[in-house]
């Protein structure tokens, strides 16, 4: 059996201390943030039985008029960002000029994009059931 | 004191060690190559988009652009194969911590941060304070405990601390609330979708699911098959959220290996015993190598029900 010496269990039980300490830390108070110890809060909202579920999507019109479904492989952007960064773009539209661009980077020989727009489809739910009916709403345009 | 640190040290095979080694450095660049592909993505990403995280700006780490991206991009797939086969494995498996560190806050540092982390991040941190570690070698180390139980401690405290978040932010209204449903409309495969029907199903499951994160750090007071059912159910947990809401949580799976006896899993042994008759002598001699360290057995020595079980016993003393 290969056995530590003192000074190897003694740093090691302070490593475990003090990661587990900011931890549970980041757990109680933090944030994303602060990645890799901030709360694990995948699906920690309670979501309302009765509130609308938005369904995010971000659309580009291209020069002959068809539109394009924006997705991390055209792009390299995934929906989860522009919903974490919604904030921005609806304070100031024109970053969307940013998914032009990495469009026209991914995508050089297709027709540049003419317009991108952060579009949230509200599905109506009442009672936990959809009841099929949603409206969009368009959160973010930009235009050259 | 004493019993914390026997605990934390517990002794586990270095065949073990190795196995698990290698699982995660093969992880590394299935994750890579096929379920975080999207990372590479970012290298296309103007500036703008960057958000850097608290550990971004404290470092203070540069702005992605195609040459970083790219450049740990390739390093890391370098690095991780040489780690994979246990060579340097102090050397590269500090460089393959660093450079996964970096992969991830270019990953998360443009408005969405995953969770399923945790586990994975803190098994590179650990695996390099090991050192050499044979395949198959039943010689129990405490150095070798240590890196499996910090990646078990790291694997139970993200079920245990996600059943935290959800009474901080959904307090115990979270329990009756529609936070499936509102899961399976934005994500739900052709598994899920029929479930919207089932609302009662799905609340049943929320009170499950809390439920189970609040109880895992029991896996740690279960001993043997109790243990490996506990196991086998987190892992059928992650089974059905993939089926139903396609969330894969796979780099925490891979550490949750950390807990199997991985050391009886051969593949290389079991090709060679396999290929070994039909293989010309020159060519099985060569493929065979070195022959596995297999223990001997002695008078004495107490009585093993199946293949492997030695290497779970005490020493004799």
């Amino acid at each position: 059996m290969e056995r530590l010496p003192r000074h190897g269990q003694w740093w090691r039980l302070l490593v475990t201390v003090v990661a587990a300490g900011l931890l549970i830390a980041g757990s109680l108070w933090g944030e994303d943030d602060h990645f890799p110890f901030g709360p694990f809060k995948m699906y920690a909202s309670a979501v309302d039985p009765d509130a609308p579920a938005e369904d995010t999507r971000v659309e580009g019109v291209d020069g002959t008029g068809a539109v394009v479904l924006i997705t991390p492989e055209n792009t390299g952007i995934r929906r989860a960002e522009f919903e974490g960064q919604l904030g921005r773009f609806r304070e100031d539209p024109a970053l969307l000029s940013t998914v032009a661009d990495a469009y026209a980077s991914r995508n050089p020989t297709a027709p540049p994009l003419q317009e991108v727009r952060i579009v949230v489809r509200w599905h109506e739910v009442r009672d936990f059931e959809v009841t099929g009916n949603w409206t969009d709403e368009v959160v973010a345009t930009w235009r050259p | 004191m004493a019993a914390v640190i026997r605990w934390l040290t517990e002794p586990v095979p270095l065949g073990r060690l190795a196995a698990f080694r290698t699982l995660i450095y093969v992880y590394v660049i299935l994750d890579m190559l096929a379920f975080t592909r999207w990372v590479r993505g970012h290298a296309d990403i103007p500036g703008e988009f960057y958000r850097p995280l608290l550990v971004g700006r404290l470092l203070p780490l540069p702005t992605p652009g195609p040459e970083l991206v790219h450049g740990v991009f390739w390093a890391l797939l370098v690095l991780a194969a040489v780690a994979a086969t246990g060579r340097l494995p102090r050397l590269t498996g500090a460089a393959v911590a660093i450079l996964y560190f970096e992969w991830m806050i270019i990953a998360m540092s443009y408005g969405k941060v995953d969770h399923d982390k945790f586990g994975l991040l803190v098994a590179l941190a650990v695996l390099p304070t090991v050192g050499r570690a044979r395949h198959g070698d039943p010689t129990r180390s405490e150095a070798a405990g240590w890196a499996l139980r910090a990646t078990q401690l790291a694997v139970v405290a993200t079920y245990f601390l996600a059943a935290w978040a959800k009474l901080r932010w959904g307090g115990l209204d979270w329990l009756t609330s529609a936070t499936l449903t509102w899961a399976i409309i934005r994500r739900g495969t052709f598994l899920g979708e029929p479930l919207l029907h089932a609302p009662w199903l799905l609340i049943a499951a929320q009170f499950g699911i809390v439920i189970f994160e609040l109880l895992s750090p029991l896996v740690f007071v279960l001993r043997g098959r109790w243990r490996y059912a506990a196991v086998g159910f987190f892992y059928s947990f992650h089974l059905v959220s993939f089926a139903t809401i396609s969330i894969s949580f796979m780099p925490h799976q891979a550490a949750m290996t950390s807990f199997l006896p991985l050391e009886r899993v051969r593949p290389v042994v079991w090709l060679r015993g396999w290929l070994g008759p039909r293989l010309p002598d020159w060519l099985g001699q060569r493929a065979g190598g070195r022959p596995a360290r297999h223990p001997v057995a002695v008078a004495g020595d107490p009585a093993v029900d199946r293949p492997g079980e030695r290497a779970d016993r005490p020493e004799p003393q």
